[in-house]
């Protein structure tokens, strides 16, 4: 990742919102360029800055998302990191899962994924030195009813994210996941009743649900060069609620 | 702040207490006086505050009276636990004695200094400590059969441990490093079996090269942090892609 007088801007999906608006904050914060994606980018539109592109694209236009990352270079030298955070929660019992739910799910949570990294990988190729960071989920290794679509695109981006870093560890490039246990962002509570959210608190080791700040700071630490040996690891943050 | 290190004598915790200076007072705790010394100096020189501790793990009363002498001189704040050795023997030529070195050394010593550290941690409702795991702790190495159990041993206590003090707001994590260039991995080498044993790490790990110690001390500041503040329980590894699970 840049400091704060260096060239490259971080690539968020999904910043429009919950953890990847967080990630964008703390990023802006830190003085670092930030080039946030999303299909509804809500109060940062308009808030184009100095440090601060905003487009409004759906991550499963691999055309879109060619041309965004295209402009991201173009204004700011080179991308330097990417944190994708765009996904979709929609639990329904498995029997009720129709076509359009998977393809929707596995089209956001898995392909868009694939194709943002296709989108700024050349880009990192070019300079030797990059860091991305997908977010995946707790239901990626452990299981709750109603999530086996979300549950399975989630691990996909656990494999897609493995073999990413494998392709690129000596090319300067590190690739890792952030798996966030429920955390009280608009994704779990456009689904679930308030109660329910902050219920999930008990029997949590640490007695509280997560925060988007919880979530982002993984990702800023492993965007940053103090992560520079890690590749390919999946941070689990979750109060230690699954162990693995 | 005050923090305390357990082999911070040299390689990872050594890097790991110059880091952590920056922003806390170190216990620099090592069973070689003069390594500990050392460093405190090094710290000092830096600008920083330490303290030198000559302690053996293996001594639970040892252990008891440094954590004692430590909390005196400052609520301790945070627990690296990282003292640890390294012996490469086939199971076959395995002593009882080597197991037991190895497994009393990282597993019932690291239980001392935790349980010593808990004690005076769980009252203040604040703490995070980080444990001295391995990639070894999940995959399995030929020549390594003890060591291998012993760091699954610390990885099985950090987890038993990260459940039952969540509610006290104390946090605890172990790192799992993959091949660092550290004393560790040259002890009992020759000059032509530690370029050997470099190699074929190299050859094992996904971004071509050993890690530094420093990059995992990196690590270890941050799963001290406020920044990990949900983090708990887990096994992060600094191994430059050697193991992904």
């Amino acid at each position: 990742m840049t400091d704060a007088n260096g060239q490259g801007a971080v690539v968020v999906t999904g910043a429009g919102s919950g953890i990847g608006r967080e990630i964008t904050r703390l990023l802006l914060e830190q003085g670092i360029p930030v080039s946030a994606w999303d299909l509804n980018p809500g109060d940062l539109t308009g808030h184009n800055s100095a440090n601060l592109m905003v487009r409004t694209l759906d991550t499963r236009d691999k055309a879109a998302l060619q041309k965004a990352a295209d402009e991201t270079v173009e204004r700011f030298g080179s991308i330097a990191g990417a944190a994708t955070c765009a996904g979709i929660f929609r639990p329904k019992p498995f029997l009720e899962v129709t076509q359009q739910d998977w393809d929707d799910h596995f089209g956001i949570n898995l392909r868009g994924v694939l194709f943002t990294c296709q989108a700024i990988l050349p880009h990192m190729r070019a300079k030797k030195k990059g860091s991305i960071v997908l977010f995946s989920s707790t239901l990626a290794r452990t299981a709750k009813p109603t999530t086996a679509h979300y549950a399975a695109s989630k691990g996909g981006v656990l494999g897609l994210m493995r073999v990413m870093s494998l392709e690129t560890a000596k090319e300067g490039i590190r690739v890792n996941a952030v798996s966030p246990g429920i955390a009280d962002t608009p994704m779990p509570n456009a689904v679930m009743s308030r109660d329910v959210v902050l219920s999930r608190a008990e029997g949590n080791p640490m007695g509280r649900i997560g925060t988007a700040n919880d979530m982002a700071q993984a990702a800023i630490f492993l965007l940053s060069d103090d992560a520079s040996y890690v590749t390919g690891q999946d941070i689990r943050v979750n109060g230690g609620q699954d162990p693995f | 702040m005050n923090t305390l290190i357990t082999g911070a004598g040299s390689g990872i915790g050594r890097a790991t207490a110059l880091r952590l200076a920056k922003r806390s007072h170190i216990c620099v705790a090592d069973k070689n006086g003069a390594n500990a010394a050392a460093v405190v100096k090094e710290i000092e020189a830096a600008g920083g505050k330490a303290t030198a501790f000559e302690v053996n793990v293996l001594d639970g009363d040892a252990v008891r009276a440094t954590v004692a002498k430590a909390e005196a001189l400052g609520p301790i704040d945070a627990l690296f636990n990282n003292a640890g050795i390294s012996v490469r023997t086939t199971i076959a030529d395995l002593t009882g004695d080597e197991w037991d070195l190895m497994l009393d050394t990282h597993a019932r010593g690291m239980f001392f200094v935790a349980q010593a550290v808990l004690r005076n941690m769980v009252p203040r409702k604040k703490g995070a400590i980080v444990q001295t795991s391995s990639d070894f702790a999940v995959m399995g190495v030929p020549g390594m059969a003890a060591y291998c159990a012993a760091k699954c041993a610390v990885y099985s206590m950090t987890k038993a441990l990260a459940q039952e003090f969540g509610d006290d707001k104390i946090r605890v994590n172990a790192i799992g490093p993959g091949p660092i260039d550290t004393p560790i991995l040259r002890g009992g080498r020759t000059e032509e079996q530690y370029r050997a044993s470099v190699a074929a790490n190299e050859a094992r790990t996904p971004m071509g090269r050993l890690g530094k110690p420093e990059e995992v001390a990196a690590v270890v500041d941050f799963l001290l942090s406020e920044k990990s503040a949900y983090i708990n329980g887990q096994l992060f590894h600094p191994n430059g892609g050697a193991v992904m699970w």
